[in-house]
């Protein structure tokens, strides 16, 4: 009887002394094991959009740089559908093992969820944020030969004229109905069409004078002297369009209301929510930071930097905990701006 | 860089060492993906991409448009043999080209379609080289008002596949148009037909309807029927028998040359306008070869113009395409986009800038897209003899292993599950429509043209009024709508009326 006694006792304080030392041990060994964690595995990165757009291009330019900074290997998986809101949801919903992430379209995605949008099965504020690669810059492209090579000559014009969007509530649709609103300018807005692309060729045809879009976009059309940036959005102007105005600058110009400068600020919000990386909510707090690092690595490695500089791509880094606040601030905005937001996008403006 | 220089150079650097090989890979990879059922260009295109990192742009290019180029002769090669659609551009082959396997002239039907292919290629690829100095102003004649006009008179194709019978196959094709409207308008920004789930915003696959309307449907129905995919009649051809059939079909395919112009002609044209995709070329060219043949009564039972007219179309459709994408960088189709994107990887740009200062470029991917399809007619027609064995096959073999591939197929295009369901149900639909004498076609004809025109219409109203089709070029395609509509729908006492039973195109 005593020989058992002393065999479980021996036997319980075993375990007693794994267990101190197992659970003891578990906040150090966090942090390094994130590393160790991450090595040699694979993770998942969601590109929501079909292989060759902007959003995957991004994506592939730094894949490789974030590949390095992790010890993981990268696999991208494009899943469009929905004007990006398949590869959203899909990563909302992903495990929370931090081995998925995904580029998202932000501003998108923050006015979706605005209007209440069926569809949307996410919530943009419980994403965790790795950090942003860049802001949405929009700039407005219009025809020289119609008569606009400034955009003083826009708010001037006499006549009727026509700017092409593309869906209804899009976002080539919103920035117009916002400047439209806030310059009073004579336009007739003409949506519909299927894509970028295809307002462009109207554009060279003659059939819309101007539209809008992503700086991005605007900058791999070569239009030749026939087209050119008459605005940007932005509170400075971008180094590749620095004879260009702000819109900020003319508002100044035609000392706009109070109003029309809420409803400015809010637009621009929204535009500096741009392309975050992210991944699915209820990541473990110390596998998150070791993905922030590694992006912030990434996004600033000179070969990376070279790299965007080269092929023209636009960058403007934000840390993971900046893009919480800038997510959050772009859906603060007064009632009255959120009111003509909404009914922007419903299209009822 | 001028004209003759730039073709020089094109040519050289096309057959030089360290283009070549990328070209020879690039073509192979895309036969292959063009035979298995439901890979389209697009998704050769989309796998090629990563690759291109590597590459120096002229090899990049190389390998891109040369796995383009052969997708569709390798979905003629499985239309033909299996009844299934490599690809969607193949999708006209079906009517003419089972019925001649199931008459045991298998190799001559895929021997007519590659060499077809391959002479539609290089057609489109010439009208891309003669074009480049006009590319510009000849892309910007195509608005909305000329896009409805000519979808328009796409769709009255339709008339002329289903003759025999004109209910039904209007049925269809109605049919077809109100599917195509299935998804969120980006007009009204309304969701139309999508009931609440998120995979039917975007609308109907392509892909997977096409898949389930013919290839599941055929699948279906040779299960039903048993036996093996040539039927009991027809004993199974010995390899020799097959290889002297191939180089007979390759002789039929230039003994009918003025047919093949007439067809690429029709798929270049197709392939300049943006947003058509390459589908309607080969069935529209289906029609213009059935109304102008001399034996049309035998189309739809295994004529050889019923398979050389539609794959002369759907690949001289690449040249059109690739001439509008060049010219302003503006993507005539998903798979064009995605070439744009490689380009840029690869350091190019697109637009005038290319024309006038890369035109050497511009060549090599002219003489890519004609090499390309000459090493795939080659390759091919060797492929032919071992694949055409397994259509002697039993059905309870090949049933399962075909239904597995489409599956699979069909799934690779989106990665959504959902899209193996509409597989399905379009099977079922296929299945009744091919039981009761309904035209598939007519129907596929009215699903792939459905957005294109209503689309325009909109457009075209909002950007030049009401009137819009009185403006040139629309009014002269009006004119040929209605010539054409009157004179195939005009009764006609001559013509014996058909019987009910006479097979469906």
């Amino acid at each position: 009887m005593k020989a058992n006694k002393n065999k479980t006792l021996t036997f319980a304080s075993c375990i007693a002394l794994l267990m101190a030392f197992f659970l003891g041990s578990n906040a150090q060994a966090e942090t390094e094991d994130a590393a160790a964690f991450y090595k040699g595995k694979n993770i998942r990165w969601i590109v929501p959009y079909d292989p060759g757009g902007g959003y995957d291009e991004y994506a592939r330019l730094i894949a490789p740089y974030f590949a390095k900074y992790t010890g993981a290997r990268i696999r991208l998986d494009n899943k469009p559908g929905a004007g990006g809101m398949r590869g959203v949801n899909e990563l909302f919903a992903s495990p929370d093992d931090g081995l998925t992430v995904g580029i998202i379209n932000g501003s998108a995605m923050v006015t979706n969820q605005l209007v209440g949008i069926q569809g949307a099965k996410y919530k943009i504020e419980e994403f965790k944020f790795l950090g942003r690669i860049v802001a949405d810059r929009r700039v407005l492209a219009a025809s020289i030969k119609d008569g606009f090579a400034s955009f003083e000559d826009m708010i001037d014009a006499k006549d009727e004229f026509k700017i092409g969007a593309t869906g209804l509530g899009g976002s080539t649709y919103v920035d117009a109905v916002v400047i439209g609103e806030v310059f009073k300018l004579r336009q007739n807005l003409i949506h519909g069409f299927d894509s970028s692309s295809v307002i462009r060729q109207s554009m060279l045809r003659g059939d819309v004078a101007a539209m809008w879009g992503s700086a991005g976009s605007a900058a791999d059309s070569v239009d030749d002297g026939l087209n050119k940036v008459i605005l940007q959005s932005g509170k400075q102007r971008s180094p590749d369009l620095a004879d260009v105005p702000t819109v900020m600058e003319m508002m100044d110009r035609v000392n706009a209301s109070a109003q029309d400068r809420d409803l400015v600020r809010a637009w621009q919000g929204l535009n500096d929510v741009g392309r975050p990386v992210a991944s699915p909510p209820g990541t473990p707090d110390y596998k998150l930071a070791f993905l922030r690092e590694a992006f912030k690595n990434a996004m600033n490695d000179p070969e990376f930097l070279k790299i965007c500089a080269d092929t023209g791509r636009d960058i403007s880094f934000a840390t993971g905990e900046e893009m919480n606040t800038i997510a959050s601030d772009a859906a603060v905005m007064p009632d009255a701006v959120k009111e003509f937001f909404i009914g922007a996008i419903k299209g009822e403006l | 860089m001028d004209m003759l220089a730039a073709f020089g150079s094109g040519l050289s650097q096309a057959l030089s060492l360290e283009v070549f090989p990328y070209l020879l890979v690039g073509s192979l990879f895309g036969l292959i993906i063009g035979v298995i059922p439901g890979l389209s260009g697009h998704f050769a295109m989309a796998m090629a991409i990563p690759f291109l990192y590597s590459m120096e742009p002229n090899a990049g290019i190389a390998f891109l448009l040369g796995a383009h180029a052969t997708v569709a002769q390798g979905g003629g090669i499985t239309a033909i043999l299996f009844s299934t659609p490599g690809t969607g551009q193949n999708a006209a082959t079906l009517l003419d080209g089972p019925p001649m396997r199931d008459k045991g002239l298998a190799g001559q039907a895929v021997g007519a379609a590659l060499m077809s292919c391959f002479m539609g290629a290089t057609f489109g690829a010439v009208s891309l080289a003669l074009l480049l100095p006009v590319l510009q102003k000849v892309v910007l004649w195509f608005g909305p008002p000329e896009i409805v006009v000519l979808a328009f008179l796409a769709l009255t194709f339709v008339a002329v596949l289903g003759k025999e019978d004109m209910n039904r196959s209007l049925i269809a094709g109605f049919l077809g148009l109100f599917l195509s409207m299935v998804g969120l308008d980006n007009v009204t920004n309304q969701e139309r037909f999508t009931f609440d789930m998120l995979q039917l915003t975007d609308g109907l696959a392509l892909v997977p309807v096409i898949m389930g309307l013919f290839a599941v449907s055929e699948i279906t129905d040779l299960w039903a029927k048993g036996g093996s995919l040539t039927g009991n009649q027809v004993k199974p051809l010995s390899a020799r028998e097959t290889q002297k059939q191939i180089f007979e079909g390759i002789g039929l395919a230039l003994k009918h040359w003025w047919l093949v112009i007439r067809c690429s002609f029709i798929g270049t044209v197709m392939g300049l306008i943006p947003g058509l995709g390459s589908a309607p070329a080969a069935f529209v060219a289906y029609g213009h070869a059935k109304q102008t043949s001399k034996t049309k009564e035998t189309f739809g039972q295994g004529n050889i113009e019923g398979v050389i007219g539609p794959e002369a179309a759907n690949d001289a459709v690449e040249g059109g395409a690739l001439a509008s994408t060049i010219a302003f960088g503006i993507p005539g189709s998903s798979s064009m986009a995605i070439l744009l994107s490689g380009l840029f990887i690869l350091g190019m740009e697109t637009g005038p800038r290319m024309v006038s200062e890369h035109a050497d470029i511009v060549f090599i991917m002219i003489f890519t897209i004609v090499i390309g399809n000459f090493i795939g007619t080659v390759v091919g027609s060797f492929l032919v003899n071992p694949l055409s064995r397994c259509t002697f096959l039993r059905s309870s073999i090949l049933v399962p292993v075909l239904i597995a591939i489409v599956f699979t197929g069909s799934y690779a295009v989106n990665r959504e599950v959902f899209d193996i369901l509409i597989v399905i149900v379009f099977g079922l639909i296929g299945y009744l429509m091919k039981t009761l004498n309904y035209s598939r076609a007519a129907m596929l004809i009215g699903f792939v043209l459905g957005h294109a025109i209503e689309k325009n219409l909109y457009l075209s109203i909002k950007l030049s009024g009401n009137f819009f089709f009185l403006e040139p070029i629309p009014l002269v395609l009006s004119a040929i709508t209605l010539i054409f509509l009157i004179y195939n729908l005009w009764p006609q006492k001559s013509v014996p009326t058909a019987p009910a039973q006479k097979k469906e195109a």
